[in-house]
C-alpha cells in the first residue's frame, strides 16, 4: 500500500510539474541555440583607424613594472576587440596647478581639474586615437603622480562618450582609486574592466534588475505558491438572512418614513497648487577640447 | 430492527440513488420485511455479535455481519422523528464530489483521496430540532439623507431628517439547531441550507444503510443557537427595510418572538474521517445538497518538494533568459 501511494505521489509530482518541466526544456534548447548563434555571429567589426599608433600604455610616471606594462597592452588589445573602442593609458608626474604650471607647461588654466582634462583629450586627439576613426570611439585614463597633484582623469569619446554618464565616469575612475595606492596595475585593469563591461552592456541598470529578479522572483513566486496553497477555509457559510422566512419575505406591517426639516451648510474649498522638475541623463562632462572634437569626462583627485 | 431481503436474506437498504428499499446481494428492490423488531441491543440480532453503541446511538452497522441495525426503542415513542430528508447522495456520488472539490490541494497527502480511504465514509442521521419563530421586528429613529454639491469654491451640504418607522412580522420556519454532541454546532452550521422541501414522513427504513442517533439533548437546551440565528436574520431584515439614509439614529428598537414550536427531524450526513500523523480529520457532506466542509491536511514533504521544483524551475528559466539577453 505504501509503495502505491508512493508511485501515486511522484505521478502527481511528475503531472503537476510537466508544463514547468517542458518550459524549461524549451529555454534550455531556446538558450543553447541563442548563445551558440550569438557566438558565432559576434563581430567586432575591422579596426579602421590606421592613423593611431599601437601603443596603449604610455607609463611616463614609471609605476608600471615591464611586465606589468605588457600584461596592460595583452589585456588592452583583448577588451579592444571585444568592444570595438580604443583604451588608452597613460601616466605621468608633473605639476597641473597653478600660475608656475601653466607658464611652464603652456597650459589654458591654473586649475587642476581643467588641465587634466586638456592633457588627456590632446593627448588622445594629437594621437588620433579612436578605434573606428581617428577621434572616434574610445577612452583614455591620465593618472598623474605628482606629489600633492596625483589624480585619476578619465577621458572619453565617441561611443564611450555617448554611453558613459556622470554616474559612469564616476565609477570608472573610483576603480582607480580603490587600489592605486597598493597596486596600481590592479587599479587600472580594474577600470578597463568595468569600462568594457559597461560597454558590452554586462553592468547595466537593465542587468542589475535582470540579475536581482533572477535571484529573488523565483523565492517570491515559490512563496506565494506555497502560500496561496497552504490556505485552506473549512466552508463558507451560504445561508441567508431570508432563507428560513416563510415565503422568503417578511410582513411590513408599518413603513414610514416622514420628512422632519431641512438643513444646509456651506464651506469654501480651500485650493492648493504644486510644481515639480526632475530629469536627467546623458554624456557625462561633455566638453569640446581644444582640438575642437567632442569629448567626455570626469576627475578624482587624490 | 433489520431489513432484511425477502429473496435472499441478505441487508436491505435505502438506495439514494434508487430513492427506495433494495438488496445489494440479490439486487432484488422493495423486497424487504423488519426483522428482529425490538431485539435486544447488546448483540447483533443477525449474527450475534457484540455491537458497541453510545447512549444516543439509534442506528449502527455490525462489525462482524454488516448488517445496519436500527434500535427501535429510539426511534418511537418520545424519540420518534417527526421527518427525514432521506440521503439523496448515494457513497459513490459523495467520493465523486470529495475527489472534485479537493483535487486541487496540492499539499494534501497522497492517500489522502485514495479509494481505500474514501471508502470509509460513512452516512450518519443527525438529530437536528427544528424552531418556528413568529418574530416580530419594530424600530422607530431619525434617518438623514445629505446631498453635498459646488457651485463655484463653495461646497454646500444639505441635510434632510426623516422620522423613520417600521413594524414587521417574520415567520421563521425550521431553523435548524443539531441535537448531536458529536457533531460540531459550527460545522453543521455551515452545512446549510437542506432543502425543506424534501423532508418527508419518518420511517424507518430511510436508517437502513445507516448510522443514526435519537436527540441528545432537550430542544430548550438548544433553543438559544436558533433564537441567535433568528435574531440576526431579523436584524439583517429590518436593516435592509431602512435605506438610502447616510446616517440613522435609533430611538427604540426591538426583535422580540414568542416560545417557538419545535419539531424534531433527521438530516443526512456524510461523514469521512481521514486520519494523518495521529490526528483526525473530519469532512462532512450534506447528504442532500453535497456542500463539503472541513480543512485538509498539508504534507509538509509536499510543501518542500513542490516548493523547492518551482522555485528551481524559476531560477533556470529567469537565468537562462538573463544569459541570452547577455
Amino acid at each position: 500500500m505504501e509503495n502505491a501511494f508512493k508511485r501515486e505521489a511522484r505521478k502527481q509530482y511528475l503531472h503537476f510539474f510537466r508544463i514547468w518541466f517542458i518550459l524549461v526544456g524549451i529555454v534550455a534548447v531556446v538558450t543553447i541555440v541563442a548563445v551558440t548563434a550569438k557566438n558565432m555571429l559576434r563581430t567586432t567589426g575591422e579596426r579602421r583607424n590606421t592613423q593611431a599608433p599601437a601603443e596603449r600604455v604610455y607609463d611616463y610616471a614609471d609605476v608600471l613594472t615591464d611586465a606589468e606594462e605588457d600584461r596592460l597592452r595583452e589585456l588592452i588589445a583583448e577588451k579592444e576587440a571585444g568592444i570595438g573602442c580604443d583604451l588608452v593609458l597613460v601616466t605621468m608626474r608633473q605639476p597641473v596647478e597653478g600660475s608656475e604650471a601653466r607658464e611652464a607647461y603652456g597650459y589654458r588654466y591654473t586649475d587642476w581639474e581643467r588641465n587634466m582634462q586638456d592633457i588627456a583629450d590632446d593627448f588622445y586627439d594629437n594621437h588620433f586615437y579612436g578605434y573606428n576613426a581617428p577621434y572616434g570611439d574610445g577612452a583614455l585614463i591620465l593618472d598623474n603622480w605628482y606629489e600633492g597633484q596625483s589624480g585619476t582623469h578619465l577621458s572619453t569619446s565617441g561611443r564611450i562618450f555617448d554611453r558613459f554618464g556622470n554616474l559612469e565616469i564616476d565609477r570608472a575612475v573610483t576603480k582607480v582609486d580603490q587600489y592605486i595606492e597598493s597596486d596600481p596595475y590592479k587599479a587600472y585593469s580594474a577600470c578597463i574592466d568595468y569600462i568594457t563591461d559597461v560597454m558590452s552592456g554586462k553592468k547595466t541598470e537593465f542587468w542589475s534588475v535582470l540579475s536581482l529578479l533572477t535571484l529573488f522572483a523565483p523565492i517570491v513566486a515559490a512563496g506565494v505558491f506555497i502560500g496561496t496553497h497552504l490556505r485552506s477555509k473549512e466552508g463558507k457559510n451560504t445561508t441567508t438572512a431570508t432563507t428560513y422566512i416563510e415565503g422568503g419575505r417578511p410582513v411590513m406591517n408599518l413603513q414610514r418614513d416622514d420628512f422632519v426639516r431641512k438643513h444646509v451648510s456651506q464651506r469654501r474649498i480651500q485650493t492648493s497648487s504644486s510644481s515639480g522638475s526632475g530629469g536627467s541623463g546623458g554624456r557625462g562632462g561633455a566638453h569640446v577640447s581644444s582640438g575642437g572634437h567632442s569629448h567626455g569626462g570626469g576627475s578624482h583627485r587624490r | 430492527m433489520i431489513f432484511k431481503c425477502k429473496n435472499c436474506g441478505g441487508n436491505s437498504v435505502y438506495s439514494p440513488e434508487k430513492k427506495m428499499m433494495y438488496c445489494p446481494f440479490c439486487e432484488s428492490e422493495k423486497s424487504d420485511e423488519r426483522q428482529y423488531e425490538h431485539a435486544q441491543m447488546q448483540t447483533c440480532p443477525n449474527c450475534g455479535g457484540e455491537v458497541t453503541y453510545t447512549e444516543h446511538t439509534s442506528a449502527l452497522q455490525c462489525p462482524y455481519c454488516d448488517h445496519y441495525i436500527i434500535f427501535d426503542e429510539r426511534i418511537e415513542g418520545a424519540y420518534a422523528p417527526g421527518r427525514i430528508i432521506p440521503f439523496k447522495l448515494g457513497r459513490e456520488k459523495v467520493k465523486e464530489l470529495i475527489r472534485n472539490k479537493f483535487r486541487k490541494c496540492t499539499f494534501a497527502p497522497t492517500d489522502f483521496l485514495s479509494e481505500a480511504r474514501l471508502n470509509t465514509i460513512a452516512g450518519e442521521y443527525i438529530p437536528f430540532w427544528m424552531f418556528d419563530y413568529n418574530t416580530r421586528c419594530q424600530f422607530q429613529g431619525e434617518g438623514v439623507k445629505r446631498r453635498v454639491w459646488v457651485a463655484g469654491n463653495i461646497e454646500y451640504t444639505e441635510s434632510s431628517y426623516f422620522r423613520v418607522v417600521r413594524d414587521m412580522s417574520i415567520a421563521f420556519q425550521g431553523i435548524p439547531a443539531d441535537a448531536s454532541i458529536k457533531m460540531p454546532d459550527g460545522i453543521m452550521d455551515l452545512l446549510e441550507p437542506y432543502d425543506y422541501g424534501e423532508l418527508v414522513p419518518f420511517r424507518p427504513e430511510y436508517m437502513s444503510g445507516f448510522m443514526g442517533e435519537k436527540y441528545n439533548m432537550a430542544a430548550e437546551m438548544i433553543e438559544s443557537r436558533a433564537h441567535a440565528k433568528m435574531e440576526s436574520s431579523a436584524a439583517a431584515m429590518l436593516q435592509q427595510s431602512i435605506n438610502g439614509y447616510s446616517s440613522l439614529t435609533p430611538a427604540n428598537r426591538s426583535i422580540t418572538a414568542p416560545s417557538p414550536g419545535t419539531e424534531f427531524d433527521l438530516l443526512p450526513v456524510w461523514v469521512y474521517r481521514y486520519t494523518y500523523k495521529d490526528k483526525e480529520y473530519p469532512f462532512y457532506v450534506n447528504g442532500q445538497t453535497g456542500k463539503i466542509i472541513g480543512t485538509t491536511p498539508i504534507s509538509k514533504a509536499k510543501v518542500w518538494a513542490y516548493g523547492a521544483t518551482l522555485w528551481a524551475c524559476l531560477t533556470a528559466v529567469t537565468a537562462m533568459i538573463g544569459i541570452m539577453i547577455m
